[in-house]
């Protein structure tokens, strides 16, 4: 085997002007996702070119089962509860729909007067869609509801079709299937197979004979009502990396989807679960292969580990679009103290909507806050998340830490904030603390308050009144 | 009136904890005196403080020698108008 040395040599590009690299880390808007090239993936042995600048020219867009499956994993929400998620979400998914749907159970009483308070409020988007098993019976419920689109459980690996539901054949499940989704076309609902561990099953064996079959019954109604395909991860399996292996991989399945089985990007949507972190990979990587649909829930409450987190999906969605796109942002923040005021608990350092996503420790990184905010926060989070970057006390945090969370405390900004001098007194505080005391845990800002108004009081007295804006 | 170098050996003396006698012009805060972080912005306030004027913090805390703080002080009382 010969060797080929691929070393090059590289200039240093001397400049005394820093290169922020702005066109990509706009501070207005997450960084956005560029690609320059496409992605390749060996399809049966072959190479097939993926165009990744498809999914930023594509109606791609979020679907969302908070109240499905993001239900499953917790007590239930009240009706109240959901009615004011459903509006946030409408809120934050903005009026061209990049939360287009949105999905309820259907069996008690409750469910089905949820829907309808949601239905209510005439948001455009998220569309109110159902959730039934493939059961003759349940399509009743559709009916009732007056819904245009289910999901219905549809199960593709044998752990499922054998172990679990007890069909003594694949021919027999598929035919069961398929009576559905007939049942579906007759009453005009559009029917949404919910292909459950699909990423455990028998792709050649199951899986593609029985889209192939859906797609071929699909061409018997109008395309508005052509089955839609949710490529369920139930386990949290899918695998994101070129290269994998079915069942695994995301971008296989997608193409074999996609092209071999000829089901529409518009009527393909990917369902992850979070058990091996990859959840919101997986999701992402869904859309740049040809699927249109990312479905989550807020904050990735689901099932065990959880679901896409919505919001990240929201993020992730900006950044490949490079614009808003109407999107309200700000929400997320609102979602997260909504569910915060109904025991929803969310980890502290947990992206975007954590208490300390957006605050550093370190003072070295305090000191960097202070210089130029940009060079410790992601994007501009006050702007999109009303959530200024904050600075958290511990022993790390030294005399620019300090300087930073008065000055964020206080809401000064450029000429009027406070330098480190002046704040010398809670430093040394501070450092007491941990040196003196012996303190093992970080300090609070109820604490950092109570010492401000002792020991800077001039600075209290002249700015205290600014502090009913925080 | 002591000098203003005098009164920089006396501050620096009190915030760190040492003794005066042991300062020397040419002793660095840091490296020979042991001043941390928070130390020496403890020091900048207190010279402030001693010789009520006000600094620039960065420009202050590149001082690295006693007897370039006395010169820096020095020099930014005479910008304020602060007789020493």
């Amino acid at each position: 085997m010969s060797v080929v040395d691929t070393r090059k040599t590289h200039e240093l590009v001397d400049t005394t002007e820093p290169n922020l690299l702005e066109d990509v880390f706009d501070y207005s808007l997450p960084p956005k996702i560029r690609f320059d090239g496409p992605l390749i993936e060996y399809i049966d042995g072959q190479p097939v070119e993926f165009d990744p600048n498809s999914a930023k020219k594509r109606d791609i867009f979020i679907t969302d089962t908070t109240f499905r499956d993001g239900q499953q994993a917790r007590p239930p929400y009240t009706i109240d509860q959901m009615v004011h998620l459903y509006d946030l979400l409408a809120k934050l998914g903005g009026p061209n729909g990049v939360i287009r749907q949105t999905e309820f159970f259907l069996y008690t009483k409750n469910d089905r007067e949820t829907l309808d308070r949601c239905r209510e409020l005439g948001h455009e988007f998220p569309e109110c869609t159902g959730w039934i098993r493939a059961v003759k019976g349940d399509f009743r419920l559709v009916k009732e509801a007056g819904l245009k689109e289910t999901g219905m459980l549809t199960s593709s690996s044998d752990y499922h079709i054998f172990n679990k539901l007890k069909f003594k054949s694949r021919q027999e499940c598929m035919d069961s299937y398929c009576e559905v989704v007939d049942a579906a076309f007759e009453a005009g609902v559009r029917p949404r197979c919910h292909l459950e561990d699909v990423t455990r099953a028998d792709w050649d064996g199951f899986v593609m004979p029985f889209v192939d079959r859906l797609m071929r019954m699909s061409e018997q109604v109008p395309e508005d009502q052509g089955v839609k395909i949710r490529i369920c991860d139930t386990m949290g399996f899918g695998l994101h990396y070129p290269g994998a292996e079915l069942p695994r991989s995301v971008p296989k399945m997608i193409y074999k989807l996609n092209q071999e089985c000829g089901v529409p990007s518009d009527r393909l949507e990917w369902h992850g679960h979070n058990d091996f972190h990859r959840t919101h990979a997986n999701g992402a990587t869904a859309w740049l292969y040809g699927c249109d649909a990312l479905n989550g829930t807020l904050f990735g409450f689901g099932e065990r580990c959880g679901n896409p987190p919505v919001e990240g999906a929201i993020i992730e969605y900006i950044s490949l679009k490079e614009d808003l796109c109407g999107i309200q942002t700000e929400v997320i923040t609102e979602m997260a103290k909504y569910m915060r005021s109904i025991d929803f608990p969310i980890p502290e350092n947990y992206p975007l909507v954590g208490k300390h996503f957006n605050t550093t420790r370190a003072g070295i990184h305090a000191g960097g806050l202070r210089s130029d905010e940009r060079i410790y926060n992601i994007f501009d989070t006050t702007k999109l998340l009303n959530r200024p970057p904050r600075v958290a006390l511990t022993d790390k945090s030294g005399a620019d830490g300090v300087a930073h969370w008065v000055n964020e405390f206080f809401g000064l900004k450029d000429a009027d904030r406070i330098s480190k001098i002046k704040v010398h007194k809670v430093a040394r505080w501070v450092m007491d603390q941990y040196e003196v005391e012996g303190r093992m845990t970080a300090i609070s800002d109820e604490e950092l308050e109570a010492k401000v108004q002792e020991l800077m009081p001039e600075y209290w007295e002249k700015y205290q009144g600014k502090l009913d804006g925080v | 009136m002591a000098s203003v170098q005098d009164r920089v050996i006396e501050v620096t003396a009190r915030v760190l904890q040492l003794d005066a006698g042991d300062i020397k012009p040419e002793n660095n805060f840091s490296a020979d005196l042991g001043a941390e972080s928070v130390q020496s912005i403890e020091l900048v306030a207190m010279f402030e403080e001693e010789f009520g004027i006000e600094m620039e913090e960065d420009a202050a805390l590149a001082v690295t020698t006693v007897g370039s703080a006395a010169e820096f002080i020095e020099g930014i009382c005479k910008e304020q108008g602060v007789e020493v």
